[in-house]
């Protein structure tokens, strides 16, 4: 009954879109794909990427005096001042759904380029669909490592992928380890589809390589009506570190629940995600004092970099609320797409996948702390690192790696 | 694994069945009433969990307090969505029974489309109540208090609804016109009447569950779909047209759910349901309590 309903929605979803994508745009506008969850049960990242794109987009279109690239002129000048516009479409979290829209997006709306999609397992089949017609797909914020070693040629990801951060993890622990702090055992925690597989799977070649015990491995059911079952795992296991991937939806329930059978973890280290969201805070951010999760992204920043505070509070007044990691990685991933299509100074895919790959933007014409935007030959950036966040009286702050830390790691967490 | 854990994983898949069987007591009751299935069965539970979130954003009401205010609203809406819209549906001269399907199920994505406008896909949740985070120890044993107090809750629902179809008038029309629609107009029964009262029923039923699972679950326009699937399966389990069916099947399927998760990766904990589910269908496939 699910799949028919879910069909029957989805056939809703399309009839509505192909009413409504009639293919007329403006001959000064460049089109580009978003691709999404737009509704189902991570629409809510959807809506959140489509103010970081359309933040973006207000920055690439208009004169503004902020130090990121377009920022300084009307449109893009490498085409004659057009404006950049983006069609978005929905997959709701279903890969199917994600190559069918991205089919439409660029038989239909002769789209340049596409960006997207939040989960990794939908980015896998939409940046296949793209290298098929030749239209560079630009990975905002999927972070499953096998997505760049496909050798694909229009796949391009501006941020790190899960090995990168579940490195900076470990070497968290490692450092942590030195001081004298007794990390032996870990649990992990993930989702069954491409995300949190790849994230657990790069989790348990770290801890064999250096040493660390995995007591508990749960493998769960995303969008689960109850996780007692699993969270009685965890908590038999009762590691030192407890590593979840998980969406928002099941974070929730996964905080919950362990409260609720009086399961206290000595440290939670998660794979953002959920744990990057508002909405989980809100709901149980009482029992997550001290919780670290892996990130791209952080305000702090701010304080040194004052054009992160400024394109903050852009974003905010259209969301309602601060950049996050996903946020901060959409935002960016469409300026770096925006800034190719300028250089490229052509609406045809090769040309743009050719700019892209001539990428060079450095650090500090960034929202983020990362070194530069270079895309190595499968098209990953490596000089993303990623920063791991405590969050501490409300709110996150840095504390890994050393060099932007703005405070020390709270260990154990007080949950 | 110990003794404890084994205990644990029973008490706490025995709470969750009886919330399960409540979620589908209110669609068992209608399939059973006059052969609709509800598929904005999931829609309904939706609505009544942002109910129950109104009323303590609005007023600082506590789910649990807020519940009989649900349950009335939900009446209403249950007996509103017949009159408005499956009284049309059943009445199609062809191929009546898929036009009840469509209807419902436009209707299920009309809500969470609404849904989606009015409140945003953001997740909402109560993150104070008088239960939320308490949880009873027994003998090592923990019981989440709102866990229980749904179990209690729908102990109490299944009860009165027991006393409601056998002890009075209106129970005993609700089982006359379930045998027989056409024949009860001939004792001066208005089969309407009692049709709309079912829906309405029904849905006070969705709206204690729903106040229920807003006490310990997020809240987004999306959540019914995970528990109407539970739900559907519940009642086909159960036997159609047994409410009854229904409340031993919810307690089986919230059991069988925490014993596959016990035995199997927990990624495969709902193939035991299904496991259950197409046995049944095979050896028995009116449901282990149908009377259909």
């Amino acid at each position: 009954m699910k799949l028919n309903r879910r069909e029957a929605l989805a056939g809703a979803a399309a009839l509505a879109a192909s009413l409504g994508a009639s293919g007329a745009y403006a001959a000064d506008e460049i089109v580009v794909g978003a691709v999404f969850p737009m509704s189902g049960s991570t629409a809510q990242t959807g809506v959140d990427a489509r103010n970081a794109i359309e933040t973006a987009l207000a920055i690439v279109n208009a004169k503004t005096d902020l130090d990121l690239p377009l920022a300084k002129d009307a449109g893009l000048t490498g085409l004659g001042g057009n404006k950049i516009k983006v069609v978005y479409a929905d997959h709701q979290g279903d890969p199917q759904k994600g190559r069918a829209e991205a089919e439409r997006l660029i038989t239909q709306d002769k789209v340049t380029a596409i960006i997207g999609c939040y989960h990794s397992s939908v980015s896998a089949t939409v940046s296949q669909t793209c290298e098929r017609y030749a239209v560079p797909f630009m990975c905002a914020d999927s972070s499953s490592p096998s997505l760049n070693k496909r050798g694909l040629k229009f796949f391009f990801r501006a941020s790190a992928h899960d090995e990168m951060f579940s490195a900076a993890m470990f070497d968290l622990m490692d450092m942590l380890r030195k001081q004298g702090q007794k990390i032996e055992t870990l649990a992990l925690f993930h989702e069954d589809t491409i995300f949190g597989t790849d994230s657990a799977n790069v989790q348990t070649k770290l801890a064999a390589a250096r040493g660390y015990k995995i007591v508990a491995d749960v493998k769960y059911r995303a969008n689960s009506p109850s996780l007692t079952s699993e969270v009685q795992q965890l908590k038999s296991g009762n590691a030192d570190v407890l590593m979840p991937s998980s969406y928002t939806t099941d974070g929730i329930l996964l905080v919950r629940t362990m409260a609720e059978l009086g399961y206290k973890p000595k440290a939670i280290i998660a794979q953002a995600a959920g744990f990057s969201e508002k909405a989980l805070y809100d709901a149980v951010g009482d029992h997550l004092e001290g919780a670290i999760t892996r990130g791209s992204f952080s305000l702090d920043l701010a304080t040194k970099r004052p054009m992160v505070g400024k394109v903050n509070d852009l974003f905010k007044k259209t969301a309602g609320k601060d950049l996050n990691d996903n946020t901060s990685r959409e935002f960016t991933a469409m300026i770096t797409l925006a800034d190719a299509i300028n250089r490229a100074a052509s609406t045809d895919g090769e040309k743009i996948r050719a700019a892209l790959a001539a990428t060079d933007i450095s650090g500090d014409k960034t929202i983020m702390p990362w070194k530069r935007i270079k895309f190595d030959e499968t098209g990953q950036n490596n000089d993303c690192d990623p920063v791991l966040l405590q969050y501490v009286g409300k709110k996150f702050v840095t504390i890994f790696p050393e060099s932007g830390a703005i405070a020390k790691p709270l260990w154990p967490m007080k949950g | 694994m110990t003794a404890e854990a084994v205990i644990q994983s029973l008490a706490s898949g025995l709470l969750m069945g009886l919330i399960y069987g409540l979620v589908a007591a209110g669609l068992a009751l209608i399939f059973g009433l006059m052969d609709v299935v509800n598929f904005a069965h999931g829609e309904f539970l939706m609505t009544s969990m942002y109910a129950a979130f109104g009323l303590y954003l609005a007023f600082a009401l506590d789910p649990l307090a807020s519940a009989p205010f649900v349950a009335a609203a939900m009446f209403v809406f249950g007996a509103v969505v017949y009159l408005g819209l499956v009284r049309f549906a059943m009445s199609a001269s062809a191929n009546a029974g898929m036009v009840q399907i469509f209807a419902t199920f436009g209707l299920a994505i009309t809500m969470r489309g609404l849904a989606q406008l009015l409140f945003t896909p953001d997740y909402r949740s109560i993150p104070h109540s008088w239960l939320g985070g308490k949880t009873l120890k027994v003998a090592g044993i923990f019981l989440p208090a709102p866990q229980l107090a749904g179990a209690l809750v729908s102990l109490a629902a299944f009860g009165a609804l027991w006393l409601v179809i056998n002890k009075t008038d209106f129970g005993r029309a609700l089982e006359a016109t379930r045998e027989d629609a056409g024949a009860v107009a001939l004792v001066g029964i208005d089969k309407k009447r009692i049709f709309a009262l079912g829906w309405g029923l029904g849905g006070a039923l969705v709206g204690l569950a729903g106040a229920v699972l807003a006490t310990f679950f997020y809240i987004y326009p999306d959540v019914g779909a995970s528990f109407a699937l539970i739900a559907y399966v519940t009642v086909a389990l159960g036997g159609f047209g047994s409410v009854f069916g229904a409340f031993a099947a919810g307690i089986l399927v919230g059991v069988v759910e925490a014993g596959t998760a016990f035995i199997l990766p927990a990624s495969l904990k709902y193939l035991g349901i299904y496991a259950l589910y197409l046995l049944v269908v095979v050896l028995r496939p009116r449901g282990l309590f149908g009377s259909l």
